[in-house]
């Protein structure tokens, strides 16, 4: 048995957001370890792009024409080495809400996409667009839940009693549609309640004005650890806009806080189907959505806490590395030059 | 399964509907079904849509107690087998080859998700008038249906299914089906859904040369409700705006500027110059672009208004005569 495979992960977002999370995940899990030597490369937004020597190279990278001569550049200088990309950001809602020339926009996905020998999708709903809008073809596209180390989540009590804790927590960004929630919040008639809501960002100011005097609801900011946050409040919000996939929600399963959440992209795969589901983002359907369910007396808590996804996740990445790296013969890329 | 379903919603339409069907049913593309919802209708829509059926097996009628327009597509929507959705109301027509235009056009770009046509635009009588709507066909994105509405009617677009399903909602208080179209507008109810699919959906929309369908226009009873439809288009913008809130900052004033515009224009058309007067000082208070960006037709609306309230309806309508006896 030969060394394990060394495989490269490429990032250009450095801030603390859900890839940075998902990558020390892939670095510190004991299963992925098991797949492969783990290294992560933070690089340029703009220039070109590296001389990597690695036995697959994973690109976590944001896709724009701007990047696409480094693109092609890298992949010509590595032309026999694997090419994984994850496709962490854009996903139909985004595409409906922030590009104004979608055609150009999905000609630049496709060529670039056309670089891979492989697209990671993040979530089914991602997939299907990736697959409906031919911007990857079905044979090269995989699809990987990401994943954070969950062991301290699932280690919280399942709140208690009637809950009186609404948690909104992430960037301060439109993406996240906290407007939505806020204003839905205070349209609530009940002075025990409170919203917390957790995360920086551009648009910090505008949501504490819209929040305005409203004694119940409060912000904090960024916590470091995300389970301290989590175990203070008792239901978790998400009315995002869009959402390549949510890793909160999955972070509030395995804390066993009930969901209630915008259907956007990836956030129906990852709310699961125990979630609270609220479409189009009202502030009047919101508010009834919340009323009802700081009523319900005990809320529904999913009991196995997404117990397998850690293991899925190495799995599936297990078997993407296996069949990229080991030897010809009785490997997918076989079956490709042969195609 | 026909591949397409025309949805004709029909309220009252005794008078128009047989010629709707006739237009409907002499597609050129023949793989397709027609739903007619009689919508509660008190006179003899019902019978007129029975007597059809019986010609023609590929008509189905579905009735209801009194919806409305959104209500009735909804309803035609819900009973609709057809992969692409197109929708004619009871008093306009169809020219033969307008749906194998729209499924050619779908086939061919599988990213558009909505295709539209231009009209031309037909009186009481169903004799041409000699307007149009010619609007722009191509790289239309979310601003332009907002200030601009290029799809136009409720008769020009052909839409796939797909696309309704992405936007279909339940809301707590229906029991029976989805909604696509909001059934709490009266008016406004089209370019809500329009806008709703391009601002929510990544699907584009996109037109197809010719003017495909024939759209009826009333010259009784306009200037009444012009700020009926104001408001309604008001209550659209305050609804749709958290969906979207930079895109509404950026282009509001501007599209409202255009519909204030367009209101002047109605009231110029049933004489109403005070009204229209009113309402294009405050198109152009509210924002000047549609001084820029379509000067010759801000400018008219600008002018006629202007004389319309100082010199009375005649030199408008001397003027109108003149131009329909130079086209007859």
């Amino acid at each position: 048995m030969s060394a394990l495979p060394h495989v490269l992960h490429l990032v250009d977002d450095a801030t603390p957001g859900g890839v940075t999370r998902v990558l020390a995940h892939i670095q510190s899990c004991p299963l992925m370890a098991k797949a492969g030597r783990h290294s992560v490369r933070v690089i340029s937004r703009t220039g070109q792009l590296p001389k990597c020597d690695a036995d697959m190279i994973v690109s976590h990278l944001s896709l724009n024409w701007r990047r696409m001569p480094a693109l092609i550049g890298f992949r010509a200088r590595h032309a026999t080495t694997p090419l994984i990309h994850v496709e962490h950001s854009y996903t139909a809602m985004f595409t409906a809400i922030n590009v104004r020339s979608k055609l150009r926009f999905f000609t630049m996905l496709r060529t670039a996409y056309a670089l891979f020998d492989t697209v990671v999708a993040v979530s089914d709903a991602q997939a299907k667009w990736l697959t409906e809008r031919r911007l990857v073809s079905s044979q090269s596209l995989r699809v990987i839940a990401p994943v954070v180390d969950l062991a301290g989540f699932r280690a919280l009590p399942a709140p208690q009693g009637t809950p009186k804790v609404i948690g909104a927590i992430g960037r301060l960004h439109r993406q996240k549609g906290f407007d939505v929630l806020i204003k839905a919040f205070r349209a609530l008639p009940n002075p025990d309640l409170a919203l917390h809501i957790h995360g920086t960002g551009p648009d910090e100011d505008a949501l504490k004005a819209l929040a305005g005097d409203d004694p119940r609801i409060r912000f904090f900011g960024h916590a470091q650890r995300s389970e301290d946050v989590m175990e203070t409040v008792d239901i978790v919000a998400m009315p995002s806009r869009w959402e390549a996939f949510g890793l909160v929600a999955l972070e509030a399963r395995a804390a066993g806080r009930p969901l209630i959440c915008a259907p956007s992209d990836g956030l129906s795969m990852s709310a699961g189907p125990n979630a609270r589901y609220v479409k189009g983002l009202g502030a009047t359907a919101w508010s009834a959505a919340l009323l009802d369910m700081v009523q319900q007396v005990s809320p529904l808590s999913e009991t196995d806490r997404v117990s397998a996804c850690e293991s899925e996740f190495a799995a599936s990445w297990q078997d993407l590395i296996d069949r990229h790296t080991s030897p010809a013969g009785e490997t997918g890329t076989v079956l490709v030059q042969a195609a | 399964m026909p591949f397409a379903t025309i949805v004709v919603p029909a309220y009252n339409a005794a008078v128009t509907l047989s010629e709707t069907l006739e237009s409907l049913m002499a597609q050129t593309f023949r793989d397709m079904e027609i739903v007619v919802v009689d919508d509660g209708s008190t006179d003899k829509t019902a019978q007129i849509a029975q007597f059809y059926v019986r010609r023609d097996p590929r008509i189905r009628v579905v009735n209801q107690i009194n919806r409305g327009l959104a209500g009735a597509r909804n309803s035609g929507i819900a009973a609709a087998r057809g992969e692409v959705i197109g929708f004619c109301d009871a008093d306009d027509l169809w020219r033969p080859e307008k749906l194998a235009t729209h499924i050619a056009h779908l086939k061919a770009s599988p990213e558009v998700g909505l295709s539209y046509s231009g009209s031309a635009l037909i009186d009481e009588d169903s004799r041409l008038l000699g307007h149009a709507q010619r609007p722009r066909l191509h790289r239309v994105n979310a601003a332009h249906v907002f200030k601009r509405n290029p799809i136009g009617n409720g008769s020009a677009p052909v839409i796939r299914r797909a696309v309704l399903d992405a936007i279909a909602w339940r809301p707590a208080t229906e029991t029976l089906r989805d909604w696509v179209f909001d059934e709490t507008f009266r008016q406004s109810e089209d370019i809500e859904c329009w806008l709703r699919i391009a601002l929510l959906t990544d699907w584009i929309i996109e037109g197809v040369p010719g003017l495909l369908t024939e759209y009826r226009v009333n010259s009784t009873g306009l200037s009444a409700n012009v700020s009926a439809q104001l408001a309604s288009w008001e209550r659209m913008v305050a609804k749709l705006r958290p969906a979207a809130p930079s895109f509404f900052a950026r282009h509001e004033a501007t599209a409202r500027a255009y519909q204030l515009r367009y209101l002047a224009r109605r009231a110029i058309s049933s004489g109403d110059g005070e009204t229209a007067l009113d309402h294009v000082t405050r198109a152009f208070t509210e924002s000047r672009r549609p001084l820029i960006e379509e000067p010759l037709r801000s400018l008219t609306t600008w002018a006629a208004a202007h004389a319309l309230s100082r010199f009375g309806d005649a030199p408008i309508n001397f003027a109108r005569t003149v131009l329909r006896t130079a086209r007859a």
